[in-house]
C-alpha cells in the first residue's frame, strides 16, 4: 500500500491533469475488458474441447503437451514473471492488443477449414468476440491516451501451409494455437486485474488521470 | 505395303548377318541390353520411376522385348520384386516403368538393376537375355536432413480396408521410440537399428480430419507424426441415362455414389466420353451433364461416364439411338373450345421432334377429382379432341401429355385446363310432398320439396312454379313462382279440391312438373297404430298393398319428433312395393318416430294407410311414475299411478315393475324374490300389463312395516331405482273397536241426552223424594196442639249399640242387572231377624272408646233405611251431601217409624258410599280395600252407654 502510495507520488509531476470533475475514467472500460476475457475464456473451453476432438487423438488427450514446433509465429503469452510486472501500462495493453490481432487471424484461418457447420458456427461466434475484446482493448488504450500500435506491412499473419507442411504439423499448429489463444486470456485477464487495480479510485473519491508516457 | 515389310525383315537379317559376323570375329555376344537406366522417387505416392534406352538397335527399327526388372531392399541381395516388362521398342527410345513400393520408400535404401531380351518371333535367334545393368541405389534417408525423427508416409490417402505399412527413421540410437495409432500404442517390425516397421491391415474410416499416427522419443522433446487420410469406398454411379427434349441437347443424368468422407483431399471427377465421335467433356455438376448434340444427325451414341478420384476410376457405359430417348416437351397452347352442355373440344399444340416424328397424346378428363375419360390421339404438330357425354354445367379439366408415338421413351409434363360445362333445362320433376290442416274452414295445405340433385338440376335452379288447379272448375289456374332455395311453401285453399303441379326453373328451362292433389277430405282417418322395431340401419316398414289403383306410396315421418318444426321427411315409393327401410342419420336412440304411410291415388290423392311407431333403439325408461297409495288396511294397500306418460318414455313401457320390502323372510304370493342395485333383498312383482295403472297388494301382516318401489320397465330394461316408499298396516282390532266404541259412545250420549231431557220423569219414576219430617204439616201440628218437647230425633243421637258383621262374598261382581234393587244392602246394627237377610258385603266395627268430639264428624252416613218403605236409595257421592241427605231423607221423626221397627240400621260413617252402595254403576267398581276395614265410631260415656236412650235433638241442630 505504502509502495503504491510512493509510486503516484513518484508518478504525479507527470500527470498532466489532476481532474476532479467526476470522469469515471477508464475504469469501467477496464473491467469490461476484464470481464470480456473471463467470459471468451469460459467460451474457448468449449470450442476447444469441440474442435481438439475433431482433430482426434491425441491432440484430444489431457495430458498431451507437444513441442512448440512451427508455431514459432504465434505470439507467446508465456513471461517472466519479473518481466510481466515491470511491463508499464501502454506496453501491457499493446501486447494484449497485438497478440490478439495476430491470433484472430490464425482462427480464422481455422474457421476456414472446419469442416461440420457447428463447428464453423461455434469458430465465427467466437472470432466475433475475439473482435470484441480487441475493441475493447483498443477503447481502453484510448481512454488512457495511447496510440493503437500500427501492423507492419507484409507481417500480417497468414494459414496457408506450403507442401512441405505436413497435415500433422498443421494440426500441432492448431492446438498451439487455441493452446496460446488460453494462456493469452488467462493473462490478460490479470493485465486488465492489475490494470484495474491501479485505475480504481482512491476512497476519497479522487480520479487520478493517469498519463505515463515513455515510462 | 507388303513389299515394304519384305524389303525391312531382308534389311534386318542382312544387318544381323553382319552383326553375328562382327561377333564372331570379336568373340563378343551382341545383346540388345538396357541402358542409361534412371531412378527416381515419387514420395508422395511411393513409388519409383524407371527411365531407360536400348541403344543398339538400327534406326527406325522396332523391335519387341522383354525386360526383367529386380529390386532389392536395403541390401541387393535382398530381392523383393522381379519383373518382366514387355513393349515395343525403337532405337533411342526412353522407356519407362513405375513401381509403387508397400514400404515408404524413405523406409530403407533400395536397388535396381534390369536387363532385356529380344521377344520378337521375326528374330528368334536373339532370344537370350542380356547382361544386368549396375545396381542403380536409391536411398532417400540420406536426404532427410537432420530431425531427429522422422515418420512415412507423409499424410497419405488410401481406401477404407487398405493395408498400409508405416515406418519411422530415427537418427539417435539411444532414443527409444514409441508409436501410437489414434492413441494407442503400436508395435512394430525392426527393419534395421534405425527403421521400426508398422503394419495396418484394413485400416477403417475414422474422422473427416483423418487418423493420427505419431511416433515420440522417451528422451527429448521430439514428436513427429502423420495424418493418415482415410476415404470412404468410391461408389460406382448408377442409374446414368440419356435423354434429349428438343433433339438439340442431350441431358445425362446418374446417381453418385457416397461422399469420400474427407474434407479436401478427394474431389470426385466425371467425365463424359462419346466413343463414335470421339468428344469428350468434363462435366461441372455432380449428378448430371449436358451434351450438345451435333447438327449432323448423329443417331447413335455411345457413353461413357468415368467417375474418378484421387485413388479409384469407375466407369459405366450407355449405347441407344437419339430418337429413342426422345422425351417430348409439355404441350403448348391448350385450350378448351365450344363448351355447350354435354360437348368440349380441347386444341392443343406439341413442340417438334424431328420431321417425321408423332407423337402420342393421352388426354385425361376430371370430374370431381376423378378421371372419367381417357383418350389417346396420334397428334403431328398441332392436338385436338371432342369430349363428349358430359354433364351439364359441372366443372371439369382435362389434361394432355405427349410422347414418342415410334419409340416411347417418357411421356411428357401434363398440361391442364378447366372448365365448366353449360347448363341445361332441369331433368328431374322436384319430389314433392304436402301437409293438410284444415284451419277455420280453410284448407292450409304445406307444399315440401327437396331440392335437385346436381345431375337433376343441370344448372342453378333460380325459381319454383306452384300451379293451383281448382278441380271443381277445371278452368282456374293459379300460379305462384317462389324463388330458390327455397324448399316449400304454405297455401290457404278453400275446402275445394286442388291438384297442384310444382316445376324447378333455372336460367335454361323448366323441368317436368310434379303433381300432387289435395281434396276436401284431408284423408287423417283413424287407423291403428302399429309398433315397429327399429335397427341401426333403420326401420323395416311393410303394408299390405292396396287393392285398388295405386300409383305409389309414400312414407312420412318426422325428423325431430318433439319439435314444432319437425323436419318432415318423406320417401316416393313404386305402386309394386309394399316395405321399404327408412334410415336417416337424424335418428337417435331413445325417441319415438311416428311414420304414415299414405297410397297415392290415380288421381294424386293421397291417402293414409297405415300408421307406424317405433324406436331406432329402445333405452330404459327415464323417470318413474308418482305413486299414489290408497285403502289401506292391515292386509293390503292400492297403488295407482294414472298420471304417468308411458308414451313420452324413450321405449315401450311393456310393464311395471313393484318392489316390496317387508321383514318377512318370504315373498307373498304373485311376488319373487329379487335383488336390488344395493344388494338388498326385496320381494318383486311384476305387472305385464302397461295400460293396468292401479296395483293391490295384499296378503299383508297387520301392523307391519313395508317400502315399496315402482317402476316401468321397456325391452331393455327397467327406469332408474328411486327411493322405496314407507307404509305400515294398522292393527287388526283397531277398526273393531271403532266399530264397537263409537255407537257404544253414541248410545250412552243418546241416553245421557234422553235422561237430562226426561229427569223429572227419571226422578219421579227411579227415585222419589223423600219426605222431610221437618217440613211436614204433621210436625207443626203436633208441636202446637200435644207437647211442645216433642221433637224430631236427630240420627247423631243414635248410639249404636250392637255391630252386625256381614261377610263379604270375596270376588263378586255384580252388573247392574244382576243387583238385586229390592233388597237393601246395608249394615245393619241392630241386627233383626227381619232384616237380616244374609251377610253383608262391609265389616263394621263398634268402638265404645270413641268421645263425643270424634262424633262430631258428619263423615258416617246414618242410613236408616227401612227395607220397605226405602229399597231404593240414592248415592252419596261427597261425604259433605252426606248429612244433609240424612237430615233430608233418611231422619225420620220417632213418631213416624212403626214400632217394631223402631232399631236403626247403622251405617258406618267413613265408609266410602261404595261401602254399601251396590247400585253403583258397574264401570266403577267397589274398592275391596274399602271392605274389612275398622271405623271409628264415637265415644260414648260409660253411664250412657248401657240404657238405650233417644235424645232429641233441636231443630236447629239438624243442618250443619
Amino acid at each position: 500500500m505504502l509502495a503504491c502510495l510512493c509510486a503516484v507520488l513518484w508518478h504525479l509531476p507527470a500527470v498532466p491533469a489532476l481532474n476532479r470533475t467526476g470522469d469515471p475514467g477508464p475504469g469501467p472500460s477496464i473491467q469490461k475488458t476484464y470481464d470480456l476475457t473471463r467470459y471468451l475464456e469460459h467460451q474457448l473451453r468449449s470450442l476447444a474441447g469441440t474442435y481438439l476432438n475433431y482433430l482426434g487423438p491425441p491432440f484430444n488427450e489431457p495430458d498431451f503437451n507437444p513441442p512448440r514446433l512451427g508455431a514459432e509465429t504465434l505470439p507467446r503469452a508465456t513471461v517472466n514473471l519479473d518481466v510481466w510486472r515491470s511491463l508499464n501500462d501502454k506496453l501491457r495493453l499493446t501486447q494484449n492488443y497485438e497478440a490478439y490481432s495476430h491470433l484472430l487471424c490464425y482462427l480464422r484461418g481455422l474457421d476456414r477449414q472446419a469442416a461440420t457447420a457447428e463447428l464453423r458456427r461455434s469458430l465465427a461466434h467466437f472470432c466475433t468476440s475475439l473482435q470484441g475484446l480487441l475493441g475493447s482493448i483498443a477503447g481502453v488504450m484510448a481512454a488512457l491516451g495511447y496510440p493503437l500500435p500500427q501492423p507492419l506491412p507484409g507481417t500480417e499473419p497468414t494459414r496457408a501451409p506450403g507442401p512441405a507442411h505436413s497435415d500433422f504439423l498443421q494440426k500441432m499448429d492448431d492446438f498451439w494455437l487455441l493452446k496460446e489463444l488460453q494462456t493469452w486470456l488467462w493473462r490478460s485477464a490479470k493485465d486488465f486485474n492489475r490494470l484495474k487495480k491501479k485505475t480504481q479510485p482512491p476512497p476519497a473519491a479522487v480520479t487520478l488521470h493517469l498519463e505515463a508516457h515513455g515510462f | 505395303m507388303a513389299l515394304f515389310s519384305a524389303f525391312q525383315t531382308t534389311f534386318l537379317l542382312a544387318l544381323l548377318s553382319l552383326k553375328t559376323y562382327q561377333s564372331e570375329v570379336l568373340s563378343e555376344p551382341l545383346s540388345l541390353a538396357p541402358e542409361s537406366l534412371e531412378v527416381s522417387i515419387d514420395s508422395a505416392r511411393q513409388c519409383l520411376h524407371l527411365q531407360w534406352s536400348v541403344h543398339n538397335l538400327a534406326y527406325h527399327q522396332e523391335l519387341k522385348m522383354v525386360f526383367q526388372i529386380e529390386i532389392s531392399r536395403i541390401k541387393t541381395s535382398n530381392v523383393i520384386w522381379v519383373e518382366n516388362y514387355s513393349t515395343t521398342v525403337k532405337r533411342n527410345q526412353v522407356l519407362r516403368w513405375s513401381w509403387e513400393s508397400k514400404l515408404p520408400l524413405e523406409c530403407a535404401k533400395h536397388s535396381v538393376r534390369m536387363r532385356g531380351a529380344v521377344d520378337d518371333a521375326q528374330v528368334p535367334e536373339l532370344r537370350f537375355w542380356s547382361n544386368w545393368t549396375s545396381w542403380e541405389e536409391v536411398d532417400v534417408q540420406s536426404s532427410l536432413g537432420h530431425d531427429p525423427l522422422f515418420v512415412f508416409p507423409k499424410d497419405k490417402l488410401v481406401e477404407e480396408g487398405s493395408n498400409v505399412t508405416i515406418c519411422y527413421v530415427s537418427r539417435s540410437h539411444q532414443n527409444n521410440i514409441s508409436c501410437y495409432l489414434e492413441g494407442v500404442r503400436m508395435h512394430g517390425e525392426q527393419l534395421d537399428p534405425n527403421v521400426c516397421v508398422f503394419h495396418l491391415k484394413n485400416v477403417p474410416f475414422i474422422r473427416e480430419t483423418g487418423t493420427n499416427i505419431y511416433c515420440k522419443a522417451d528422451r527429448g522433446d521430439v514428436i513427429k507424426g502423420i495424418v493418415l487420410f482415410v476415404s470412404k469406398v468410391f461408389e460406382e454411379t448408377k442409374d446414368f441415362s440419356c435423354e434429349t427434349r428438343d433433339l438439340k441437347t442431350l441431358n445425362c443424368t446418374w446417381a453418385p455414389g457416397s461422399d469420400a468422407g474427407l474434407l479436401t483431399q478427394l474431389s470426385q471427377s466425371y467425365t463424359l466420353f462419346e466413343s463414335f465421335s470421339g468428344k469428350k467433356t468434363l462435366c461441372k455438376h455432380k449428378s448430371w451433364c449436358n451434351w450438345q448434340v451435333p447438327p449432323d444427325s448423329q443417331e447413335m451414341y455411345n457413353f461413357t461416364l468415368t467417375a474418378e478420384n484421387y485413388l479409384r476410376k469407375r466407369s459405366v457405359h450407355l449405347l441407344f439411338n437419339l430418337t429413342h430417348r426422345v422425351h417430348p416437351m409439355a404441350p403448348f397452347n391448350v385450350f378448351v373450345k365450344n363448351v355447350s352442355a354435354t360437348n368440349a373440344t380441347m386444341t392443343w399444340k406439341v413442340h417438334s421432334v424431328g420431321n417425321y416424328s408423332t407423337l402420342l397424346c393421352q388426354i385425361e378428363l376430371y370430374g370431381e377429382g376423378k378421371v372419367i375419360q381417357k383418350q389417346n390421339v396420334s397428334v403431328k404438330v398441332n392436338g385436338k379432341h371432342l369430349m363428349k357425354k358430359l354433364e351439364p354445367s359441372t366443372e371439369y379439366a382435362a389434361q394432355v401429355r405427349c410422347a414418342n408415338a415410334n419409340h416411347f421413351w417418357k411421356w411428357s409434363e401434363w398440361t391442364r385446363r378447366n372448365f365448366t360445362t353449360a347448363e341445361a333445362a332441369p331433368s328431374e320433376a322436384p319430389d314433392v310432398w304436402r301437409n293438410v290442416k284444415s284451419v277455420q274452414g280453410h284448407c292450409v295445405v304445406t307444399l315440401f320439396w327437396k331440392p335437385l340433385s346436381k345431375l337433376q338440376a343441370n344448372g342453378k335452379i333460380l325459381f319454383y312454379n306452384v300451379v293451383l288447379e281448382n278441380l271443381d272448375r277445371p278452368s282456374t289456374l293459379k300460379l305462384l313462382s317462389i324463388p330458390a332455395p327455397a324448399n316449400g311453401t304454405e297455401l290457404t285453399l278453400d275446402q275445394c279440391s286442388y291438384q297442384i303441379r310444382v316445376t324447378a326453373n333455372n336460367s335454361v328451362g323448366t323441368s317436368p312438373a310434379s303433381v300432387i292433389a289435395v281434396s276436401g277430405d284431408p284423408g287423417n282417418k283413424e287407423v291403428e297404430e302399429e309398433r315397429v322395431r327399429g335397427t341401426e340401419d333403420g326401420f323395416c316398414l311393410s303394408w299390405k298393398p292396396q287393392p285398388g289403383d295405386v300409383t305409389g306410396y309414400v312414407v312420412e315421418w318426422c325428423e325431430r319428433p318433439g319439435d314444432p318444426l319437425c323436419d318432415l321427411q318423406w320417401k316416393n315409393l313404386g305402386p309394386d312395393t309394399t316395405s321399404t327401410v327408412v334410415s336417416s342419420d337424424a335418428f337417435r336412440p331413445g325417441v319415438r318416430y311416428n311414420f304414415r304411410i299414405y297410397g297415392i291415388s290415380t288421381e294424386r290423392i293421397p291417402y293414409l294407410l297405415e300408421k307406424k311407431t317405433g324406436y331406432s333403439q329402445e333405452l330404459v325408461p327415464s323417470d318413474n311414475p308418482q305413486v299414489l297409495m290408497s285403502n289401506l288396511t292391515s292386509y293390503s294397500f292400492t297403488l295407482s299411478w294414472k298420471d304417468y306418460a308411458a308414451e313420452s318414455q324413450p321405449g315401450f313401457v311393456r310393464g311395471y315393475s313393484l318392489y316390496l320390502k317387508s321383514k318377512a323372510a318370504r315373498c307373498l304370493p304373485g311376488s319373487e324374490k329379487a335383488v336390488l342395485s344395493d344388494d338388498s333383498i326385496c320381494c318383486k312383482y311384476k305387472i305385464d300389463n302397461p295400460k293396468q295403472k292401479t296395483f293391490v297388494v295384499e296378503n299383508l301382516q297387520p301392523a307391519s312395516f313395508y317400502e315399496f318401489f315402482l317402476t316401468p320397465y321397456t325391452s331393455v330394461g327397467e327406469g332408474p331405482q328411486g327411493a322405496f316408499t314407507k307404509v305400515t298396516t294398522p292393527d287388526e282390532y283397531s277398526h273393531i273397536l271403532i266399530r264397537v266404541i263409537l255407537p257404544m259412545i253414541f248410545s250412552i250420549l243418546l241416553i245421557m241426552i234422553l235422561c237430562y231431557l226426561k229427569s223429572q220423569w227419571m226422578k219421579e219414576k227411579c227415585y222419589p223424594d223423600i219426605p222431610d219430617p221437618y217440613k211436614s204439616s204433621v210436625l207443626s201440628l203436633i208441636k202446637s196442639k200435644e207437647n211442645p218437647r216433642l221433637t224430631i230425633m236427630n240420627v247423631k243421637d243414635c248410639i249404636p249399640d250392637a255391630i252386625e258383621v256381614i261377610n263379604k262374598q270375596e270376588g263378586t261382581r255384580k252388573s247392574l242387572t244382576e243387583t238385586e234393587p229390592t233388597k237393601p244392602t246395608y249394615l245393619y246394627l241392630l241386627p233383626t231377624e227381619k232384616s237380616h237377610s244374609g251377610p253383608g258385603p262391609c265389616i263394621c266395627f263398634e268402638n265404645f272408646t270413641y268421645n263425643q268430639a270424634a262424633s262430631d264428624s258428619a263423615s258416617c252416613g246414618h242410613v236408616p233405611v227401612t227395607p220397605k218403605a226405602q229399597p231404593q236409595l240414592g248415592l252419596l257421592t261427597s261425604s259433605e251431601n252426606g248429612p244433609k241427605a240424612l237430615g233430608k231423607n233418611y231422619v225420620n221423626s220417632l213418631g213416624e217409624i212403626p214400632a217394631g221397627e223402631t232399631n236403626l240400621n247403622y251405617v258406618s260413617q267413613l265408609a266410602s258410599p261404595m261401602c254399601g252402595d251396590k247400585s253403583s254403576l258397574p264401570t266403577n267398581p267397589p274398592e275391596p280395600a274399602l271392605c274389612s276395614e275398622y271405623k271409628t265410631q264415637m265415644a260414648i260415656p260409660m253411664g250412657l252407654a248401657s240404657p238405650p236412650s233417644i235424645t232429641l235433638l233441636d231443630e236447629g241442630e239438624h243442618d250443619h
